[in-house]
């Protein structure tokens, strides 16, 4: 029996579960229970779907509208050639950055508090990217030929031109979108079994059934399973790092001033992580409230992810400062009439909401009070999304209508087909994720079980014993939970 | 394919139990827990899983298609884009490695399925829906003339249930 | 692209049927003449016409009075474009703006289908048998009843036999002799012409003078003969160290004055003070009146006096034109340059017989006054041109049978009784007299459009079919009666025909008998308001005759860039001081009347002057016109310089009042400053000696002989050079080599713009209009779909999307603080870099670099990611944001007929690609492909761009930098050289501007 009370020195947990603890959960069957529980479809939920729904019918009318017309009818404004578009694509896609970041990095720093927010949060990324990849696209003045970007074999041997960014573009982001599904999937097929073995109904079973592609939970299956999903953490990490690098290649490999910056790459990965971090706040507080899932998600949960939501907008921070630096340094007629005109000139108005929204406010987080206060971090998470879309709106637009050629300097506002645009984007968003949480478990049933303690065959025989999950300790000195 | 499959409620007596059995030979032991449990995975003592050949072969092929695709391509149209080198392999560093995550991802998905022969299309013997949720099971394959025996270890290490399968 | 250009003449014709919306669909669409319903109508002998391959016919321009030659490029019997005629003396294969928007009249959507006829007071269309008949009928009666002799026949003012058959005509029906009336012709200048030299207008050498002082005369805009005169200035400024200093006296610093190396803004009225000051007069009394610092004019009259040879010049029509015309013509004598700069001995002879306004102001008394029976109107629209206070539709009301022959719906023709519409002068048969001994040939480059008919065969009818003037019309028709009159007969006319030109001389019509009881223009009354109101016709549209041509309407002002827009001239400091931005709506009342327009806010105009562009505010003149803009006319009184009969433009006072509202300007203008970015530079003329060439390194790899030009060879990769990883098989490796075997990388199409030369005149822009298909995007109807914006005028070029390929660039440089400020034009476009910025960043190879040095854009792969425009630094990329090729869309930028004119060379761009200037590769495919079937090189100069073609400056020249033998190369090599931020981004642009050359105040007039 020793070998059970003493965990064998050389060997680390595989799921890391060092510092969050459940107290609040007791047995695996619980953990069933609560999880599988929730997925319930109910009154309210059909309405948000509903809504959800119009909101992308009203993006998708407006798109036809477009294809029909022409892009004029969008608010461009020649040499400012990429619009509010532009900015939702990046805006999404630094949404789908979190979720990867918290399922892969994390996981494999072995920052235990992902455990019961990684699923929600790739889902969300998974979700993220779908609408961001809706967005190139879209801003294309022939989508109906967008196929000229995708590599596929032709007789004349006409294939993209692939020292172009945005063919770079093409790879990164389908790539991103193939490996974080499959990531998503991938762990969701034990809870699947799970739902499997408890479902009643013969077609939902069958359903599930086949998506669970018959696992078993046997030790073989798990083994390989562990492994496999190591691997793909291991992938994801440098996958994520790249992607967001590669999508400000598209702006850094051209010569526009306020895009030619060295400093793109880290600035836009630490600003989708900020984001992406912001908008699994705006899901997961609701989220937990709606399902009462606080056992699961704990404030501690929340606490430690806001610390990486301050440290992210710190780096931000630090990018805007060099940023502006540099268009002052560098010396040259260009960076700093650019600069001047971001900050101080017609675009003032943007600058500020960018700073305030993702500088100021967040400092707000070294406070552990407000960080364990629900309701501020959502709305901070409110001013964090509103901030981070300013934040690309402040990079694209003003750089493009304050270029080399003073004689084309220009300004820019957008129309209602791009606003009828943005918001049928968060529609297409809130659908898919709406379904999600309604269908499939939104907190990683076995990874949870995994952190709780298992069932030992009586108290008094394991006396002192430390297995993994089974300090019930709670830091009774961290204030508990504010609404 | 015949044997014993043994309930646990607990995972310190199927860690027991699956000890004692292995010193007794009784056959090839499966076990089914509701979470990976190092504590199974000590007993059971299996090498490392082979995945990882998968996940290096995918990654290497990936990277060369993503070299060899633009190159051959710029190549055959050797058209010059502001002045650079008909065939550039910087940039295409990026679409290699690209390449290389995306092969290499399902290359590792596909040891996986292969490894735990995936999709299983039925339920083996032996499987009971309460592992997914919260038991522990045992299944020994053995022969009928050992099963007595193996169920007698079963129920002295308190299987809550003891089946025999066939 | 290359495709487009391809030599087989099937292949054209297929390519026109592809046009379809140009050729097939035509002849379904409202379409009232059936010799255009075949694909190819031929226009003369089949055996003259191959088709796919252009025939040039030589002819006259009609659209302003002075008669450049032209050639119509005629292709498959449809002309589509105008060039000028190199073999003309006038204007030597140069063409100003207006000539070339012609085509856009010919092909005008709202032009007469065919004759009407009023009906219950409502022209409604009718057959030709049926108009003909309803007048000769009038004629009769008008005979019968003998008031033949209250009969008027008002024609637009044209050189040449025309107006000589019209009075035989006229004179055979017992009428009067016509009116010639031009209302953009300077009557003042002209009168004292007369009297000083005895003709009407000398021919004016601006390359003999030292000095050019120009006292408001606008002679690069509609002063005189435009073209003729801007080619000498150029060609004077072109001489550099001796070019003429050139000083610009006036309330309003036009185009003209802002060519000038100073401008001295003078109080509207004082000029004549001026003129006097400067022939040696009283300098304190015409600085008290001109409000010119007395200095300044002290300086002038004794820079003056020591210039040896000068010119100085007079324009302005306000109270006491002649006499300033009159001084300033005795100046010269004075001066000496009567001779030198100054020939009357060799006339421009357009301008003779012409009719003044106080001409037309009589006859519209004696309509008034009921004395006309009977109104004959030819290409002349006094409804509109004349002041509202002439009260002109009450006086046409007063005639009782009223014909117009207008080609248009215009404001007069809809008040006429009949139209019998006249055939464009791009359908006719004409001559004209633009110098003496020069007869210019003017013949129909292809069918008639619509049912017209020109009007000269008309009346020839009118006489066949009246017995008693029958026997004297033996012709068969107009070209008939002109061969018989011509002087030399057939043969000389047929030669004539060839060349466009033809010595000789013809009879010429009995000069007008001016009347000169016209009003007295009194001194402007500073009671009035306190502002002085100048109104000065359009550099582009005229005298308002150029608003029905989408070209024109889009051609920015070459001095304000406005389009499409009626704008308010208003001093910098003064706007200041009351609070009035640009934008901001001014409300200007005189005595006439008021309107409100949008304040532009000038440091070129004299602080208490508003001064309004005159050609817009058309109430009908087709859907380019109507609601476009305002007609400052209606705020003028009928007031005259008696002695010359001219309008007085410049005769009142107004209010200026700021309104509440804001209208945005309807401008190409991002910055007027150039921040320091060396864009148009230019550089004192005392510091020419000291410049040194730019010098760049010249990075082709081991190749001496292309480091020829500064930067204009880029480095190119070594693996396209072939140097490395070529092997023999792949044999396209190494085509960009200038030795590789298929020689493709042999030539490197470059271009220089002088900017010395240039005059910011864009004719250059409309031409690239013409030869590239580039849709007009601000009409009223092409809505940009945003609320706010809707049926704006312009719409689309507020948002910025206009698709000048080449655009002039207006930058001012100095002046914030109200001194003296210098104007510099640069016309942009692609500049075809060596190291393009816009290509690498192309996802699908839609750019890419031509070996031959072309940056190459292919509209069927461009999926309109717009990014290389994003990373193109001169933002010469245009985008097709609207179906501007598409029919069914409301943005089509040809309505029926217009597309006739779409060059068959060249593609209609689809919705949602790029665009950009090809420097006219289909010009150099076809000359390439000429030669290749001829089995010859290129011969140095064997063509042009558009741009450079049409230039009046002469400032464009393009061709194989890679060759010696082309004058490009030379003109590169020029010390003046520079490229636009290579320096910065070491894009090796193919374009070389040479910098211009200012000629500041000589150190004796420091004072100034």
């Amino acid at each position: 029996m020793a070998t059970v009370v003493s965990p064998s020195p050389d060997s680390s947990p595989n799921i890391p579960s060092a510092n969050i603890q459940l107290p609040a959960i007791q047995s695996y069957t619980q953990v069933n229970d609560e999880i599988i529980g929730t997925l319930r479809p109910t009154g309210k939920w059909f309405a948000g779907l509903g809504f959800a729904i119009l909101c992308m019918l009203i993006g998708a009318t407006a798109w036809t509208y477009q294809i029909y017309m022409g892009l004029g009818v969008a608010g461009y404004t020649p040499p400012v050639m990429w619009g509010v578009y532009i900015v939702t694509f990046v805006f999404w896609v630094g949404i789908g950055h979190a979720g990867t970041l918290i399922s892969a990095i994390l996981y494999l720093f072995r920052a235990g508090f992902r455990t019961t927010i990684y699923r929600c949060a790739e889902a969300m990324t998974v979700f993220a990217v779908m609408t961001a990849g809706l967005f190139p696209i879209l801003h294309l003045g022939r989508p109906w030929k967008f196929f000229y970007l995708i590599p596929y074999p032709n007789w004349r041997l006409i294939w993209p031109q692939f020292k172009s960014p945005l063919v770079w573009d093409v790879f990164a982001i389908l790539t991103y979108l193939t490996v974080s599904a499959t990531f998503l999937y991938i762990g969701l097929v034990p809870d699947l079994a799970a739902m499997r073995d408890r479902e009643k109904h013969p077609v939902r079973k069958q359903i599930y059934s086949v998506l669970s592609l018959g696992w078993r939970n046997s030790d073989r299956e798990w083994r390989h399973f562990a492994r496999a999903y190591l691997f793909l953490a291991a992938f994801s990490t440098p996958l994520v790092l790249s992607v967001h690098s590669v999508v400000s290649f598209d702006f850094a490999m051209s010569l526009v001033p306020g895009w030619h910056a060295t400093l793109f790459a880290p600035y836009f990965v630490a600003g989708a992580i900020f984001s992406g971090i912001g908008m699994v706040f705006t899901i997961i507080i609701p989220v937990r409230r709606w399902f009462n899932l606080k056992k699961y998600v704990t404030i501690n949960h929340l606490d430690a992810a806001a610390k990486l939501c301050l440290f992210t907008s710190l780096v931000v921070g630090t990018a805007y400062l060099v940023e502006f630096f540099i268009g002052w340094y560098s010396g040259s007629e260009f960076e700093h009439s650019y600069w001047w005109d971001r900050v101080f000139g017609q675009w003032w108005w943007a600058a500020w909401i960018m700073l305030l929204c993702n500088c100021v406010l967040p400092l707000t987080l070294f406070s552990q009070k407000l960080r364990r206060n629900t309701t501020w971090l959502f709305m901070l998470s409110i001013f964090i999304n509103l901030g981070m879309w300013f934040e690309r709106f402040v990079i694209f637009e003003p750089s493009l209508s304050h270029e080399f050629e003073p004689w084309q300097w220009t300004a820019y506002a957008p129309t209602y087909i791009d606003w009828a645009i943005l918001l049928g984007s968060f529609g297409f968003f809130s659908m898919w994720f709406l379904l999600f949480i309604k269908n499939l478990p939104i907190i990683a049933i076995s990874e949870v079980k995994e952190i709780v303690p298992p069932p030992v065959r009586a108290p008094h025989k394991v006396e002192g014993i430390n297995v993994s999950g089974m300090h019930l300790e709670f830091e009774p000195e961290t204030p508990g939970e504010r609404d | 394919m015949q044997g014993i499959v043994g309930v646990f409620s607990d995972l310190d007596s199927t860690v027991d139990a699956i000890e004692s059995l292995k010193k007794m030979r009784a056959g090839d032991i499966t076990v089914y827990s509701p979470a990976p449990r190092h504590e199974i995975e000590h007993v059971i003592a299996k090498g490392p899983s082979p995945v990882r050949r998968f996940t290096l072969i995918g990654g290497l092929l990936g990277a060369t298609f993503g070299y060899w695709i633009p190159i051959w391509v710029s190549d055959y149209w050797p058209l010059v884009v502001g002045g650079k080198p008909v065939p550039s392999w910087v940039p295409y560093t990026i679409i290699s490695f690209e390449l290389m995550v995306l092969i290499g991802s399902l290359a590792t998905v596909l040891g996986l399925f292969v490894n735990s022969r995936f999709p299983r299309i039925t339920m083996t013997v032996g499987y009971d829906p309460r592992f997914s949720d919260g038991e522990f099971g045992v299944w020994v394959e053995c022969p009928p003339d050992r099963q007595r025996e193996v169920s007698g270890t079963l129920q002295k290490f308190g299987a809550a249930e003891v089946r025999g399968e066939a | 692209m290359t495709e487009n250009s391809a030599p087989s003449g099937v292949g054209r014709r297929e390519f026109l049927k592809i046009l379809g919306a140009g050729s097939a669909a035509t002849a379904a669409i409202g379409c009232s003449s059936d010799r255009v319903e075949r694909l190819i109508p031929y226009l003369t002998q089949p055996d003259e016409t191959v088709p796919g391959v252009s025939t040039y016919y030589a002819s006259t321009c009609r659209e302003c009075s002075v008669g450049c030659g032209v050639l119509m490029e005629t292709r498959d019997g449809r002309t589509f474009k105008l060039e000028g005629n190199p073999d003309h003396p006038l204007n030597r294969g140069a063409l100003c703006a207006r000539g070339q928007a012609a085509v856009q009249g010919l092909y005008n959507p709202d032009r007469y289908r065919g004759p009407m006829i009023r009906k219950d007071d409502k022209l409604v269309p009718a057959t030709w048998t049926e108009a003909l008949q309803l007048l000769s009928q009038k004629l009769g009666e008008a005979q019968s009843a003998g008031t033949a002799g209250n009969a008027l026949f008002i024609n637009k003012h044209e050189s040449g036999s025309f107006p000589v058959f019209l009075d035989r005509w006229l004179a055979d029906f017992g009428m009067p002799a016509h009116l010639s009336y031009d209302s953009l012709a300077d009557h003042a200048v002209l009168a004292a012409n007369r009297q000083s030299y005895g003709v009407s207008w000398p021919s004016l050498s601006f390359s003999a003078a030292k000095l050019i002082v120009s006292i408001g005369a606008d002679f690069l805009e509609n002063w005189g003969a435009s073209v003729p005169q801007q080619l000498d200035f150029a060609d004077a400024r072109a001489k550099l160290e001796d070019a003429p200093r050139f000083v610009y006296i006036g309330p309003r610093r036009s185009l003209t004055g802002c060519n000038a190396d100073q401008w001295i803004a003078c109080k509207p009225g004082s000029e004549l003070a001026i003129a006097k000051a400067l022939a040696g007069g009283s300098v304190e009394s015409a600085a008290e009146a001109s409000g010119v610092p007395a200095a300044t004019l002290e300086s002038l009259q004794k820079e003056l006096a020591g210039a040896g040879r000068s010119l100085v010049l007079a324009g302005g029509s306000g109270a006491g034109a002649l006499d300033l015309a009159l001084a300033v013509n005795a100046l010269n004598r004075q001066l000496g340059n009567v001779g030198t700069t100054v020939l009357p001995d060799q006339p421009i002879t357009s301008f003779e017989g012409i009719a003044t306004d106080a001409d037309l102001r009589a006859a519209l008394e004696r309509m008034r006054a009921g004395q006309v029976s009977l109104l004959m109107l030819r290409g002349v629209n006094p409804l509109f041109t004349m002041p509202r206070a002439a009260r002109v539709p009450e006086a046409i009301r007063a005639v009782p049978f009223k014909v117009s022959f207008s080609s248009y719906p215009d404001e007069t023709s809809e008040l006429c009784d009949l139209v019998l519409p006249d055939h464009h002068p791009i359908e006719s048969w004409g001559d004209a007299q633009p110098l003496a001994g020069v007869i210019s040939l003017q013949q129909p480059g292809m069918d008639p459009v619509y049912d017209t008919r020109q009007t000269a065969d008309v009346l020839i009818d009118l006489a066949k079919g009246n017995q008693r003037t029958a026997a004297r019309y033996t012709a068969a028709n107009y070209m008939r009666w002109l061969i018989e009159n011509f002087p030399g007969g057939t043969a000389a006319f047929t030669a004539g025909l060839q060349k466009g030109i033809t010595s000789g001389s013809l009879p010429r019509a009995a000069a007008p008998a001016h009347v000169s009881n016209a009003p007295q223009a009194p001194a402007i009354d500073d009671t009035k308001g306190d502002f002085y109101l100048v109104v000065y016709p359009s550099p582009t549209l005229g005298d308002g005759s150029g608003a029905n041509k989408p070209w024109l309407q889009e051609l920015p002002d070459p001095v304000t860039k406005i389009c499409w827009q009626t704008w308010i001239e208003i001093n910098q400091q003064t706007a200041r001081k009351l609070g009035i931005d640009s934008g901001d709506i001014l409300h200007v009342e005189t005595d006439m009347g008021e309107l409100e327009a949008p304040a532009y806010v000038y440091m070129g105009i004299q602080e208490n002057t508003v001064a309004i562009a005159f050609g817009q505010g058309h109430t009908a003149y087709g859907r380019y016109a109507e609601g476009v803009g305002y007609n400052p006319g209606n705020l003028l009184p009928v007031s005259f310089d008696a002695a010359s009969g001219s309008l007085a433009w410049t005769a009142t006072r107004a209010k200026v009042t700021k309104g509440t509202t804001f209208a945005p300007l309807v401008t190409t203008e991002g910055s007027a400053r150039q921040h320091g970015r060396g864009i148009a530079r230019s550089i004192p003329v005392d510091e020419l000696p000291h410049l040194e060439m730019e010098h760049e390194e010249h990075d082709m790899p081991g190749k001496p002989d292309q480091s020829y030009l500064p930067g204009l060879r880029s480095r190119m990769a070594a693996d396209a050079m072939g140097e490395v990883g070529d092997s023999p098989s792949r044999f396209q490796k190494g085509m960009y080599d200038p030795e590789h075997w298929s020689g493709m990388a042999k030539r490197r199409w470059a271009m220089t713009i002088d900017l010395a030369r240039c005059t910011g005149c864009s004719a250059c822009v409309t031409a690239c209009y013409a030869e590239n298909n580039i849709p007009t995007v601000g009409a009223p109807y092409q809505t940009t779909h945003t609320a706010f914006l809707h049926g704006v005028p312009g719409s689309n070029i507020l948002k910025g999307r206009e698709m000048n390929w080449i655009r002039l660039e207006r930058y001012w440089e100095g002046g914030e603080d109200g001194g003296e400020f210098e104007p510099r034009f640069v016309p942009m476009l692609c500049q075809h870099c060596g190291n393009a910025p816009c290509e690498p960043v192309c996802p699908v190879y839609a750019t890419y670099h031509s070996p031959d040095g072309l940056n190459v854009q292919v509209y069927n792969r461009c999926v309109g990611t717009r990014y290389c425009s994003n990373n193109c630094p001169y933002k010469v990329r245009y985008f097709n944001w609207f179906g501007y090729g598409e029919p069914a869309r409301p943005q089509y930028a040809w309505p029926e007929r217009m597309n006739w004119q779409l060059n068959p060379d060249v593609t209609v761009r689809g919705k949602g690609v790029m665009e950009k200037c090809t420097f006219c590769v289909q010009r150099i495919r076809e000359s390439e492909h000429r030669a290749k079937a001829e089995g010859r090189e290129v011969k140095p100069d064997e063509f042009t761009t558009a741009c450079a073609q049409a230039c009046p400056s002469k400032a464009i020249t393009f061709g194989d930098a890679a060759d010696d033998e082309w004058s490009v190369a030379r003109m590169a090599q020029d010390r003046r050289a520079y490229h636009v931020f290579h320096e910065q981004l070491n894009t090796y642009p193919a374009v070389v501007y040479l910098q211009k050359v200012t000629h500041p105040a000589p150190k004796s007039a420091a004072g100034a």
